[in-house]
């Protein structure tokens, strides 16, 4: 095969291909979590069906998202971690990989893959945004530190992609089970996460619910008297006090009422905005083209965050989410660090010094801070829960910053990455 | 974890103004001390970081920096005495960055160090606990064997042991009958005098009963039972994730130490070199020469470089995938060290040459025009320019003779491939010096050199006016109205080096390997605790086992061990393996 038809196999198999797949796979997955709730004799047994199903698609498609990268590669003759469209790609690829393989295998949660296939199927749309065809690579770029270095951020970027998904829900599930909780007016029944300090305050309670009690927070469990940390990946999901079925629809629709769809579109809207305007603002787009991708990114954002309230629900407790999320970014964070020192390798070795806060290594130190600050107020009582998830959406509102913003409009000495 | 910032406790010491001075540091330390201030700071130290990420930097782009100030760029003349104010120009230079560092430093240190002694203890001193209610921990499982309680003891112990498991001591022969009222018996002394410390917990030396309702009072409960059961406790992951955590913490300090070290003892200087010519290391040698305080002329050893050829092509093809990309940078050089020893070598992008110690980087290229420049028939300037890669694929050069009365200034623009068409020269953009072309304006008047801010590569045309331009190309001349002869003598090309030293890097290295190497375990490492019960009831022919645990972090992981162990227990007490069944592992 000759590499045009390489370079057009590897565009297949991207677009339609692996879109529709993952699309399909997330749609699968939802449709399983909704059979959960439902009171059908035989909802488990299609919910069990869909997941499979489901998993299967995904296999597929992460199958022919690694084929696409394989074939594009050999098109090009080097490694296809050159340029924004190849970078967000295998963004997505492990994105998905990761948090599939972390909820399936690792947690046992595959309820929420579908979540993970959505942000994926997102992710591997706005690449095409930005698509290039394959070409070579300039020579200062081509040494083994600036691949090595490449390849861990771009890893620790989908495994953050992944963090922001599971935050997101977090903040989601947490927001609506503490509003229900105060409709009530209950004071120790609310937000899963939250029951965590209300519990810390009386003395000899143990509603401890932290999934991954961290260091500070076992000292204060000890401190109360070496209580016992349940297991809150099994937390109740519903409502504790629920007696019947018909009592759990009710607290069901409690909680997606809970959330106001207007509200969570405007917020989405505004918060996607802080790194969308970058369409707006680049130099080698044209006004029109740049409006049309502004929206196009900010309303895609609404409607998978309208979807997600739908299913809020049926997701997991938010204590659950917590400690989701938390092992993930945890795990980025360790591979950003890695990532940021061997590219400061990398410019020791091509450009003759270290670090020269240029924009781009400005901005990945921003958002190191960022995930810092992240594991930080985990690790402190009165942020942990719905403070730290605010702080962690932040920090991937700064790592897009960082990755769209910086490449796009402020240029520095890498700005190799444009389109 | 986050104390109060109180008032110091009054009373004892000073008053008056040195006891406003002693308690104001003493509140100011607490403040310190809170991970709530860790994380106010990082907000901090993030904002200024975004204000450097979108502000131009003066030491990167100073010529941008420039255009925001005038005003003829960016957000305007008002908005840019804004950035100006708060140093926004040169965040990481500027007194608010200085001022932030001093405080995370400190924050840092002042939270450290209880740490660090907590740790130390916890080493030191921790003994893991008995527990009396096993079967009421986290994770539960138990099984039962023939062998009897004494001997399931001593293989769990070993067992434990060769896994790195801290066992706790065999208790002294037990002082079955506690004399109640007296001392309290064995393993139930109270906790070691240790105050708790952010992330530790004090270890006191009993697992008390994970039970729901408040724990009893602990004097009644000593009374009412009589110990807890013969029992192997363990212990695991109990230093390493704090330690790794400290580890990390402790990084930023030989990474700040790396810096300051470099910043002193490092060198940085930068030179063109003309392709045929050669540079000698010497101070006087660089056009940018930047060396650290304590960096001096004899660290220059005085090899010589000499730019043989230098070597540089692009994808020309304008249909091929990376169109006019380059796709060489190679300066074949040859190096007379210090010692005499002559080497051919060559120089390229990503693989510097070490020289004596210091290493030779190329940074850019360019055009070199040779240009010759006769005044009143007298040859008052003839060399090569060193021309910069500009806009629109041109090379931007001038040529400055002051000796000349009034000066003469050219400001040069270079064209690699230009070639002629009916319309006069086609400026195609192209880098490659197919049909290079030079073209020129000539000034005169007063250069200023030396009064106002100029690179070699730009002339200040204030005091000066315009002459007249021409074209021309290699090997010709042009007469200009003022007598004045410009003539394009020959074309090389220029490679910029850039010379340092850089001592800090091994510490920059060893800063990285201890900030990987302790975040891992920061983050992945869990403490937990393991305890064996046997028990063999009165009359029964069987060994009862209950194999208890409880992780304080990453319960999955837990699960997972706490079912290891209790498989290898099995097999080594020769029990039927448990079943893993939900009955038996019970999560809570
Ligand atoms: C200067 C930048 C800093 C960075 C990047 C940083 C980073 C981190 C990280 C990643 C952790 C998580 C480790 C874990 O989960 O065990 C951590 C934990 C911690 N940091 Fe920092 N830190 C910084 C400064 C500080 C300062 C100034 C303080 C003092 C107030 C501090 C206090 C702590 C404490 C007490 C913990 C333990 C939390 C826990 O046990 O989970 N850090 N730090």
């Amino acid at each position: 095969m000759n590499e045009a038809a390489l370079a057009e196999l590897s565009r297949v198999l991207y677009s339609p291909v692996t879109l529709l797949l993952y699309a399909a796979a997330a749609f699968l997955y939802l449709y399983a979590l909704t059979t959960k709730v439902g009171r059908r004799e035989d909802g488990p047994a299609r919910g069990r069906r869909a997941e499979l199903a489901g998993l299967v698609v995904a296999s597929l498609g992460i199958g022919a998202h690694l084929a696409h990268e394989v074939t594009r590669g050999l098109a090009q003759g080097r490694l296809p971690l050159g340029n924004m469209f190849e970078f967000t790609s295998m963004m997505a690829l492990v994105g998905v990989v990761v948090g599939l393989g972390y909820l399936q295998f690792v947690r046992k949660r595959p309820e929420l893959n579908g979540f993970v296939l959505m942000a994926g199927t997102l992710v591997l749309a706005s690449a095409l945004l930005v698509y290039s065809d394959p070409g070579p690579l300039m020579p200062i770029l081509d040494t083994w530190w600036r691949t090595f270095h490449v390849t861990v951020i771009v890893i620790a970027a989908g495994i953050f992609t992944a963090g922001f998904v599971f935050n997101s829900l977090q903040l989601m599930r947490d927001l609506a089970e503490q509003r229900v909780a105060d409709a009530r007016s209950r004071t120790t029944v609310g937000s899963t996460v939250g029951a965590a300090y209300i519990g810390d305050l009386r003395a000899g309670s143990d509603a401890e619910a932290g999934t991954e009690t961290d260091a500070a927070a076992s000292a204060e469990t000890d401190a109360v008297g070496e209580r016992v940390a349940p297991d809150a990946a099994d937390a109740p999901d519903g409502d504790p006090d629920a007696q019947t079925a018909d009592d759990e629809a009710a607290y069901r629709r409690a909680l997606r009422g809970a959330l106001s769809p207007w509200r969570l579109a405007l917020g989405t809207f505004l918060g996607t905005s802080t790194v969308s305007w970058v369409f707006l603002a680049t130099p080698t787009l044209e006004f029109a083209t740049g409006v049309q991708r502004f929206l196009i990114v900010n309303l895609a954002m609404v409607a998978v965050a309208l979807i997600a309230r739908w299913f809020v629900p049926m997701l997991p407790a938010a204590a659950t989410l917590d400690g989701l999320a938390y092992r993930t970014i945890a795990l980025g964070f360790f591979a950003w660090t890695f990532g940021v020192i061997a590219g400061a390798m990398w410019a020791e070795q091509s450009w003759g010094r270290f670090w020269g806060w240029d924009p781009k290594e400005t901005a990945s130190f921003l958002t190191w801070i960022a995930y810092a600050a992240y594991l930080h107020a985990r690790a402190t009582r009165g942020t942990r829960g719905r403070g730290a998830a605010w702080i962690g959406i932040l920090s991937f509102a700064v790592l897009m910053f960082t990755y769209y913003a910086v490449n796009l409009v402020f240029v520095g000495l890498h700005s190799y990455a444009g389109l | 974890m986050n104390p109060d910032v109180r008032r110091p406790r009054r009373g004892r010491g000073p008053s008056g103004p040195v006891g406003f001075v002693i308690d104001s540091v003493v509140m100011g330390w607490r403040w310190l001390v809170r991970m709530r201030t860790a994380l106010i700071l990082l907000a901090m130290l993030g904002l200024l970081t975004l204000i450097a990420t979108v502000v131009p930097q003066e030491p990167n782009v100073p010529g941008t920096v420039e255009v925001w100030r005038s005003g003829d760029e960016g957000p305007g003349v008002l908005v840019s005495r804004g950035i100006d104010a708060i140093g926004g120009y040169d965040v990481y230079g500027s007194a608010l960055f200085l001022a932030l560092l001093l405080l995370l430093y400190l924050s840092l240190t002042a939270c450290l160090i209880p740490r660090i002694r907590a740790w130390v203890r916890l080493v030191r001193h921790s003994r893991p606990p008995l527990t009396r209610a096993a079967d009421r921990q986290q994770v539960v499982a138990s099984f039962s064997t023939d062998l009897g309680p004494d001997e399931v003891h001593a293989t769990a112990r070993g067992l434990l042991t060769d896994t790195r498991w801290r066992v706790r001591d065999p208790d002294p022969a037990p002082d079955l009958e506690p004399a109640p009222g007296l001392e309290p018996a064995p393993g139930l002394e109270p906790a070691p005098d240790l105050e708790p410390a952010p992330g530790l917990d004090p270890a006191p030396d009993l697992e008390p009963a994970p039970d729901l309702e408040p724990a009893p009072d602990p004097d009644r409960s000593r009374a009412m039972s009589s110990g807890p059961p013969p029992q192997v406790a363990a212990e695991k992951g109990l230093w390493s994730r704090e330690g790794g955590s400290l580890l990390f913490h402790l990084s930023f300090y030989v990474l700040l130490a790396a810096i300051v070290f470099g910043q002193l003892l490092g060198f940085d200087g930068q030179r063109a070199v003309v392709e045929g010519e050669s540079f000698a290391d010497t101070p006087v040698s660089y056009w940018t020469y930047g060396p650290g305080r304590w960096w001096t002329d004899d660290d220059h050893r005085g090899w010589v470089l000499h730019l043989d050829s230098f070597e540089v092509d692009w994808v020309r093809d304008p249909l091929a995938p990376g169109a006019g990309q380059p796709t060489t940078f190679v300066s074949d050089v040859t190096v007379t060290t210090a010692d005499g020893e002559v080497r051919e070598t060559t120089v390229e992008g990503n693989r510097p040459l070490t020289v004596d110690g210091l290493k030779i980087h190329q940074l850019d290229w360019g055009y070199a025009p040779f240009v010759e420049v006769w005044v009143d028939g007298e040859l008052e300037h003839a060399n090569f320019l060193t021309a910069q890669a500009a806009d629109g694929g041109m090379f931007r050069a001038a040529v400055k003779v002051p000796s000349a009365d009034p000066d003469v200034g050219l400001e040069v623009f270079f064209f690699p491939y230009a070639p002629d068409s009916d319309d006069g020269p086609v400026f195609t953009g192209v880098p490659w010096a197919d049909d290079p072309l030079l073209l020129f304006r000539q000034y005169r008047g007063d250069l200023q050199i030396g009064r106002t801010q100029q690179t070699i590569n730009e002339l200040d045309t204030t005091e000066l006016e315009s002459v007249g331009g021409g074209l021309i190309r290699p090997g010709g001349e042009v007469v200009m109205d003022d007598g004045v002869v410009v003539r394009f003598v020959e074309l090389r090309r220029w490679v910029g080096f850039q010379v340092s030293a850089r001592p800090q890097i091994p510490w920059l290295l060893l800063a990285s390997a201890m900030l990987l190497g302790g975040l891992h375990p920061a983050l992945y490492a869990y403490r937990r605790r393991l305890w064996v019960v046997a028990s063999r009831p009165e009359g029964d022919a069987r060994t009862l086992v209950t194999v208890a645990g409880r992780a304080f972090q990453r319960p999955q992981a837990f699960e997972d061990e706490h079912r290891r162990v209790v498989d290898r227990l099995a097999a080594a007490t020769g029990a039927a393996t448990p079943a893993p069944s939900d009955d038996e592992v019970v999560p809570r």
